[in-house]
């Protein structure tokens, strides 16, 4: 019992640990430094220690410590309560979708069995994207109590946005779902132990959708409309300050996260090596004894899951920082006009694929 | 004494600078449309500055041969031309003594009125010659236009190549009295030539080095 307890503080603490201590400050670097090298420009470097600058690290530290310091400030005639609440909501989903997502397999060390997910809940996806929907009433919220016109007009689009995308992002996960025959995302990410069964071999199509309807939801350029910074000065977060814009931020950053830890899970073989069956590994680990063995195959996935998280947040940043705004009508046009029939065209196939196996 | 200006941009031949081939159909082909090959072409071309600036942080080249011009400003200085409009600074001669008339050319031409001179006399050997007592230069009213320079008769006020340090908290700072305008002639010596060069007109003539007034009648 209390060994079980320490596992799952263990676990949650490890999560929360690299979601808000590694990857939340890491994020606003990497999108600096990746956007300048990309632009052929140099990026932030002038924050030092001693003359260190360590290739401008040192700025998220920099940057906590002037937004902690700003005044916290709430415009005459906002909704005090609601204008409060937005970036809490905000940012909540954003971090406790993470729990159903596996960060490795299930493995037995000395006699105690360790399964390397915080929630295994037999509804995983549904729970992931019941929560991921709340995160647009953050959105909606702040726009609405900031009374402000620019906020508004944000509030406004991203609901509009997020709702239509929600839809087709749901129909697009349908597909993997028919083929792996399970919502609980650790049996899901068990099934592509084959490299030749990851999910975005079976699900091509599934994973462009899924892909492109998760920015969306995240709205991050290119459909970035709610934010749109050329049009309504930062859209739905224009009248939050201090530590409560930086959460609009963080809970931005962390669904990054978020979504790069999903499609792993779903398309790009979990925790597992390409190639590399988890038998050899352990063969190959096997000078080690048979418990720690055991261990160095546990931390073998664990770098491996979080490998293909980076990989796929490089890739979003690389998308973000190469494509140029859509137009309203055009993301309107997009979810509703491509994006949903392509969906429903995949699982028609898909499932007739199923049916004639 | 004839100076040509130089038409063409850079060392790029004018043929070079045309714009390439337009394409005046702002109808997508349906390859375009399908957008995702336009997006892998967009995400090949960042990746590749990405994938080169990369290298290039991880085993800088050796020299000015970097992909990156961004120049690392305190570390790192321009060279910059001889025709750039520095502050303006008075003229020492070889004896220490500045080489200003105070005729109040400058005063009268500076267009934002920071100039101000007080005249004098002194001896010079056995000849009296005229130099300012005070030369006041209000550096927060200075445009760095240069008409103080292409009016003196003697080259006795020139613009410098200093653009640093010259930002100060408090107003009465930026006032500058005659010592701190005073450069040696030594250090202006590719600028006077320049000036020479560029207002070079054909009744002018350079001015000899002791203080007599020159007249064009000879």
């Amino acid at each position: 019992m209390i060994a079980e307890l320490i596992e799952a503080v263990a676990k949650i603490l490890f999560i929360f640990g690299v979601n808000m201590g590694f990857f939340a400050p890491i994020l606003g670097w990497v999108e600096r430094k990746q956007s300048a090298v990309m632009q052929d420009r140099v990026g932030a470097n002038r924050a030092d220690i001693l003359g260190f600058t360590l290739i401008g690290l040192l700025h998220p530290l920099t940057d906590t410590i002037k937004i902690l310091t700003k005044e916290d400030f709430i415009p005459a005639g906002a909704n005090k309560l609601f204008h409060t609440l937005a970036p809490f909501i905000s940012l909540t989903p954003a971090l406790i979708t993470f729990a159903v997502i596996p960060f490795g397999g299930q493995y037995e060390i000395f006699g105690h069995r360790i399964n390397l997910v915080i929630a295994d809940l037999d509804v995983g996806i549904l729970f992931i994207f019941a929560f991921a929907s709340l995160a647009t009433y953050g959105t909606v919220l702040a726009g609405w109590s900031s009374n402000n016109n620019w906020s508004f007009l944000g509030g406004l689009r991203a609901a509009a946005q997020m709702l239509s995308y929600e839809v087709a992002m749901g129909l697009s996960i349908i597909g993997i779902i028919m083929v792996y025959g399970s919502l609980r995302l650790t049996e899901i990410g068990a099934m592509q132990e084959n490299f030749l069964r990851w999910g975005i071999f079976l699900q091509p199509v599934g994973f462009i959708l899924f892909l492109t309807c998760a920015i969306a939801e995240n709205k991050r350029v290119p459909f970035d409309i709610p934010e749109a910074e050329t049009e309504i000065v930062a859209g739905y977060f224009t009248e939050y300050s201090s530590m409560k814009f930086i959460m609009f931020w963080m809970a931005e950053f962390l669904e990054v996260v978020t979504i790069s830890g999903i499609v792993t899970t779903l398309f790009l073989g979990a925790w597992h090596l390409p190639f590399v069956s988890s038998e050899k590994l352990l063969s190959l680990f096997g000078f080690a004894g048979p418990n720690l063995s055991i261990v160095l195959l546990m931390l073998t996935n664990i770098v491996t899951f979080f490998a293909k998280i980076i990989f796929m947040i490089w890739l979003q940043m690389t998308i973000r920082w190469t494509l140029p705004r859509f137009r309203y009508d055009q993301i309107m046009k997009l979810g509703w006009k491509i994006l949903l029939p392509i969906s429903l065209i995949n699982i028609f196939i898909t499932g007739l694929v199923v049916l004639l196996k | 004494m004839n100076y040509e200006l130089n038409y063409t941009i850079g060392s790029i031949p004018l043929d070079k600078l045309k714009p390439k081939k337009v394409r005046k159909n702002i109808e997508l082909t349906l390859w375009e449309r399908l957008y995702i090959p336009e997006i892998i072409r967009g995400m090949y071309i960042t990746t590749r500055h990405f994938t080169i600036n990369m290298i290039g942080f991880v085993f800088p080249p050796k020299g000015k041969k970097r992909k990156i011009f961004t120049v690392y400003y305190p570390e790192e200085k321009l060279t910059i031309p001889i025709a750039y409009r520095g502050r303006p600074v008075l003229v020492q001669r070889e004896d220490g003594k500045e080489k200003c008339v105070a005729c109040g050319l400058c005063e009268r031409i500076c267009p934002a009125l920071a100039i101000s001179i007080v005249g004098g006399e002194r001896h010079r050997g056995n000849d009296m010659e005229r130099y300012p007592v005070a030369y006041t230069l209000d550096m927060s009213r200075c445009v760095y236009c240069g008409l103080c320079e292409e009016v003196c008769p003697h080259e006795a006020i020139v613009m410098s190549d200093e653009y640093i340090g010259l930002a100060e908290y408090d107003r009465k700072n930026m006032i500058y009295p005659k010592e701190k305008l005073l450069v040696p002639v030594a250090r202006l010596k590719d600028r006077i030539e320049y000036v020479r060069k560029i207002y070079g007109k054909n009744n002018y003539q350079i001015p000899s080095t002791n203080n007599q007034i020159i007249t064009k009648s000879q």
